[in-house]
């Protein structure tokens, strides 16, 4: 303990002197972890201005892994949908609208050889399937 | 993503970019890395990507409208469904294409006005007509197909932006061509009258389609550094054949006969004669195809097809009739609040 501490100035008890400010605004962080890549959500800080969240945006999720780029959004310009109401995808049978709502392999071969299906498949963006 | 909608959007080849920049940006490029909106690039570079993008969105709007006009007349409910879901997914390729144009820095406006005033164009092969069913089904097997091979490419561009919509749009490309495939196949295993229907379709559309990928290359006046930028990928001629290889065998097994076409203003068929240059070269595996008519592809760009008028006028109409909405959605100060 140095003699300083023992001296301390202030009371230790007792009513606060100094009054409450409140917060600072919450913003959303997003970084980018590859060019080219999409942004994803990393967290939250509080700031008084998008510069000062950037700042601790880069502090707090930029230092940890190769991040590239950041984006910091204001929570209050966010909008999100319900969980409890808001119906996104319809779990009707959507499979219409879907590549892999039709099955066309077996009718190709109804007309040709294994071999051209196989070559006129090569085409495909089988990815997507 | 701040570009001011005052950049110049015309391509000037004198420009002499600074080295200090372009260089590296070059290197970057080859690398493989994407460029994004706020990065430093050249002015071509801009310009080149703006107007593939622009044309690219012009098409997908244009392209919903000969498909659009067949879904109150599709023949199952299934079919139905899928033809909504497609045309409505071409509208949001616009959509995606318009906004990547947008950052580039072309208001969307300007895009929608150059459209219909005949400033910008976009693809040929929506100029061609429709007349039956089939066409719907030659279209989302053909013409999708064709654009899947195109796309395919530019995914592997460099403006990332571009890049990622092309991914994304890829993933709806695939559906409509699945279901031109199921459409083909049906109607191909179906009575003499649906096979006939299908290869009068097929006529129609398959010279369209070796014209979609753009003039021969040894024609095509591009001196400009778009494929090493990677604004471009392939050749038209590479791509051409990449679609001959894998739709003429196809097309002939499924029964179908390719035709050397005359067409009339209107775009039907009036003389037809079986391309006996069709066939396989066995040595280099690709296949011997007859050029479509070089002649009828440039009056058609110049706006002289059977549909350019009819197609720019329906979208005419429906920008002036959507006025009252743009008005209300971003308007002029002399309106009245909201509430
Ligand atoms: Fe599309
Ligand atoms: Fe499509």
């Amino acid at each position: 303990m140095s003699r300083l501490r023992d001296h301390l100035p202030l009371p230790a008890e007792g009513a606060l002197i100094s009054p409450p400010e409140g917060d600072a605004t919450p913003f959303e962080v997003f970084i980018q972890l590859l060019r080219g890549k999409p942004h994803v959500h990393a967290g939250t800080v509080d700031a008084v201005d998008s510069e000062m969240a950037l700042q601790f945006a880069r502090e707090h999720y930029g230092q940890d892994q190769a991040c590239v780029h950041i984006w910091v959004v204001p929570r209050s310009a966010m909008l999100g949908t319900d969980y409890e109401h808001d119906v996104i995808w319809r779990s009707t049978d959507r499979s219409y609208k879907l590549a892999r709502g039709y099955q066309v392999h077996n009718r190709w071969r109804q007309f040709r050889s294994k071999e051209d299906v196989k070559e006129y498949e090569k085409e495909d963006l089988k990815e997507h399937y | 993503m701040s570009v001011s909608a005052s950049v110049d959007l015309k391509l000037d080849w004198d420009i002499q970019e600074d080295p200090v920049k372009l260089v590296p940006f070059e290197e970057r490029i080859t690398k493989g890395e994407l460029v994004e909106p706020d990065d430093w690039m050249p002015h071509n570079y801009r310009v080149g990507m703006l107007r593939m993008a622009e044309h690219h969105a012009n098409s997908e709007i244009v392209g919903a409208l000969p498909e659009g006009e067949w879904i109150t007349r599709a023949p199952t409910l299934r079919r139905k469904l899928a033809l909504i879901a497609k045309v409505q997914d071409e509208v949001g390729h616009g959509q995606m294409l318009y906004r990547v144009s947008q950052d580039l820095g072309k208001p969307r406006d300007q895009m929608l006005r150059d459209l219909i005033t005949g400033k910008t164009k976009y693809h040929n092969v929506f100029n061609y007509p429709a007349p039956t069913w089939a066409d719907v089904v030659m279209i989302q097997w053909l013409v999708d197909g064709a654009a899947i091979m195109n796309q395919a490419t530019l995914a592997d561009g460099s403006y990332g932006p571009y890049v990622r919509t092309m991914k994304r749009i890829n993933m709806e490309e695939a559906f409509h061509f699945k279901s031109g495939e199921d459409m083909v196949l049906t109607m191909m295993s179906g009575t003499p009258k649906q096979k006939q229907m299908a290869q009068e379709a097929f006529d129609r559309w398959w010279a369209p389609c070796l014209m979609f990928f753009g003039p021969l290359d040894k024609e095509s006046v591009k001196t400009s550094p778009f494929m090493r930028w990677r604004i471009k990928t392939a050749t038209n001629d590479d791509l051409r054949q990449r679609f001959v290889d894998r739709f003429a065998p196809a097309a002939l097994d499924l029964g179908l006969k390719i035709h050397i076409t005359v067409k009339d203003q209107d775009g039907m068929v009036t003389e037809k004669r079986e391309d006996t240059e069709i066939r396989r070269n066995e040595k280099t595996g690709y296949w011997h195809f007859s050029q479509p008519d070089w002649n009828e592809f440039h009056r058609v760009v110049k706006g002289n097809g059977p549909l350019n008028k009819k197609r720019v006028a329906l979208r005419r109409f429906s920008y002036e009739q959507g006025q009252w909405v743009r008005r209300a959605i971003v308007g002029g100060s002399d309106l009245p609040p909201l509430c």
